[in-house]
C-alpha cells in the first residue's frame, strides 16, 4: 500500500485515515527548539466535508488513498444515478445520490465536471465553478424596473432555486455561480 | 539589531565571533545539522566532512573557558528540515553567556531585554515565571516528573491527541506532545487582558537537560534549563551550564545511542569542546531567535514575512 512520510505533507494531499479519504487542507510543523517534532495538520473527510485535525509524529508515514480527480461530461440522470462520460475514451461512470449530493442541482447535461473517484468509485462530483441554466419560473417582475435594487426568486431548469434580481424573465439563460449558489449575470451569446 | 548591540555594549559584554564551519556536530537527535565537505585544491587527499553549526554554543564556550569573560554573538545558524511558518532553515541567533551567573540571574536580563525591545511596538502584560512542573499542575493537573505512562497516555487522549504515540515511545516524547500542543499555545499571554507577556519556563525533566546543569529541587531531579515564551511562540532557551566534560561526553554518547535507534547517522563528538569544558567557568546562556522576536514585534503570523528572501526562495 502507498503511504506518505510526514515530510511530504502538503496541501491536497490525499491520506487514509481511520479508513475514510481525506486531503490535507492545511500542515504545520510544530518542532520545539528541543525535543519531537510533530506535523499538525488540517484534514477534510471527502466523505462528509468536515474538517478535523490531526497529529503525526515527524518521521512517520501514513497510508495514502487512492483519490483521483478527473473530468467528465455529465449524460444524464436515469431516476437513481447520474451518468457521467469520458469524453475521449467514452467510458461511462455512473454516481448515486451519496456522491452527488447538492452538486445534483447545477448538473446540466453535457456540462464538464470534476467526479472525485477513491479506488475507482465516484466519491464526489463537484460541478464546473459557473453554469448557464435556463430560468423555468419566476413572477413576472414589474415593468420598468431595471435597476438591481430588489430580487425575486427563480426556479431553474435543474431545480435550483436562486435569488436573481427583478427584471429577470422566465426563459432567460442565466449565468449562476455554484459555490455561493448566487446569479451573476445573464448569460451573453 | 543596532538597540541590542547598544544594550551589550552598555553592559560591557564583548561581541564575539566563531566559525560556522565545524568538524562535529550537535548530537541532539532532534537536531539535523548540514553536512559539507572540504575538498583539498590538489584533491590529492579524501575529502572531509564538515558541519555548518546550529549554533555557536560550542566555539563560545570555549572562549569563556580561556577567560573570556561574559560574551555574545548574533549569529546566522542551520537545521535540516525545518520549514514552517515558525521556521526557516537558515535562521538568526542572538546567544550569550554571563559569567558567574545562574539561569535565574539571566533570566532577569533576558526579561530586560525583551521589554526595552518589544515595548515600543507591543502593549506588554506583566511577565510570568513558572516552573515545568508548575505549568502541568495548572493547565492538566499532573507531575510531569513523577505522572505514570498511564497518566500520561490519558492525558494525551483527553486533548483530542490519542494515537499520535503509542507506549513504547520514551515518556518525554509524550510530555513535548503535550507541552507543544496543549501548553505552549496560551504561554506568554495574559489571560485576563489576553496581552502578550513575557513568560518563562524552567526546571525542566533532568532527561530533558541537553547542556544544562542538573539540580534538585523539593528532591526531585531537575535541569537547570529555561524556555521564553511570547503569544504561544517559542523564543529562546537557556541554560546554566553544565561544566563537567565526563557527564556532557556521556549524555552526547547516549544522544547518539538513541540516533542509531532512530536510523539516524551518529555525530562526532566536539573533542575540542569537550576538552575545554572542565575549564568551563561558573556561567548561564541564553540563545534567542531574533526571526521569531521580529515576528512579535511587527505581530506576523508566519516567518517569511519577517525575512527577505525566504528558503523557497533563497
Amino acid at each position: 500500500m502507498a503511504s506518505y512520510n510526514t515530510n511530504e505533507f502538503r496541501s491536497g494531499l490525499k491520506l487514509m485515515i481511520d479508513g475514510d479519504p481525506y486531503a490535507i487542507v492545511d500542515n504545520e510543523v510544530v518542532k520545539p527548539g528541543k525535543g519531537q517534532a510533530f506535523n499538525r495538520i488540517k484534514v477534510k473527510n471527502l466523505k462528509t466535508g468536515r474538517v478535523v485535525e490531526r497529529t503525526y509524529k515527524s518521521g512517520e508515514s501514513v497510508e495514502a488513498a487512492d483519490v483521483m480527480d478527473t473530468d467528465l461530461q455529465y449524460l444524464y440522470n436515469d431516476g437513481e444515478q447520474w451518468h457521467f462520460m469520458h469524453p475521449e475514451t467514452f467510458e461511462q461512470i455512473a454516481a448515486d445520490q451519496s456522491a452527488v449530493g447538492d452538486a445534483a442541482k447545477w448538473l446540466k447535461e453535457q456540462d464538464m465536471c470534476t467526479i472525485t473517484l477513491w479506488n475507482g468509485s465516484p466519491l464526489l462530483v463537484t460541478p464546473p465553478n459557473f453554469v448557464v441554466l435556463t430560468v423555468a419560473d419566476t413572477d413576472p417582475g414589474l415593468k420598468g424596473d431595471t435597476s438591481g435594487g430588489g430580487g425575486k426568486p427563480a426556479t431553474m431548469e435543474t431545480g435550483a432555486v436562486i435569488q436573481v434580481p427583478l427584471f429577470i424573465q422566465i426563459g432567460e439563460e442565466l449565468k449562476i455561480d455554484t459555490r455561493t449558489a448566487k446569479y451573476v449575470s445573464r448569460a451573453k451569446d | 539589531m543596532q538597540y541590542i548591540r547598544c544594550f551589550f555594549e552598555q553592559r560591557e559584554i564583548l561581541e564575539v565571533d566563531t566559525p560556522v564551519l565545524s568538524a562535529a556536530a550537535i548530537t541532539d537527535p532532534f537536531i539535523e545539522s548540514f553536512q559539507t565537505r572540504y575538498i583539498p585544491l590538489t584533491r590529492k587527499m579524501p575529502a572531509e566532512h564538515y558541519y555548518l553549526h546550529s549554533s555557536p554554543e560550542f566555539p563560545m564556550k570555549r572562549l569563556l573557558a580561556a577567560g573570556s569573560g561574559s560574551i555574545y554573538q548574533i549569529a546566522k545558524v542551520f537545521r535540516q528540515g525545518e520549514v514552517g511558518s515558525r521556521h526557516n532553515p537558515e535562521f538568526t541567533l542572538l546567544e550569550w553567556y554571563r559569567d558567574g551567573w545562574d539561569h535565574h540571574q539571566l533570566m532577569q536580563e533576558v526579561e530586560q531585554l525583551l521589554t526595552e525591545l518589544l515595548t515600543p511596538h507591543v502593549q506588554l502584560g506583566a511577565s510570568c515565571f513558572m516552573s515545568y512542573q508548575q505549568v502541568f499542575e495548572k493547565v492538566m493537573a499532573i507531575n510531569p516528573h513523577t505522572a505514570p505512562m498511564d497518566d500520561l497516555c490519558a492525558c494525551a487522549d483527553k486533548f483530542d491527541l490519542s494515537g499520535v504515540l503509542d507506549k513504547s515511545d520514551h515518556r518525554d516524547r509524550f510530555l513535548e506532545l503535550l507541552f507543544s500542543h496543549v501548553i505552549e499555545p496560551a504561554l506568554g499571554t495574559e489571560a485576563e487582558t489576553g496581552k502578550a507577556c513575557i513568560c518563562f519556563v524552567y526546571h525542566y525533566p533532568a532527561s530533558q537537560a541537553s547542556l544544562a546543569r542538573i539540580g534538585q529541587e523539593n528532591g526531585i531531579a531537575v535541569a537547570r534549563r529555561f524556555e521564553i515564551f511570547i503569544n504561544g511562540l517559542e523564543l529562546g532557551n537557556g541554560f546554566h551550564e553544565l561544566n563537567n566534560a565526563q557527564e556532557q561526553r556521556a549524555r552526547f554518547t547516549a544522544d547518539n545511542q538513541t540516533r542509531q535507534q532512530m536510523g539516524l547517522t551518529e555525530r562526532p563528538l566536539d573533542e575540542n569542546f569537550l576538552a575545554a569544558l572542565d575549564l568551563l567557568p561558573d556561567c548561564a546562556g541564553v540563545a534567542i531567535g531574533i526571526e521569531r522576536l521580529l515576528m512579535v514585534m511587527s505581530q506576523a503570523a508566519h516567518i517569511n514575512k519577517v525575512i527577505n528572501f525566504p528558503f523557497e526562495r533563497a
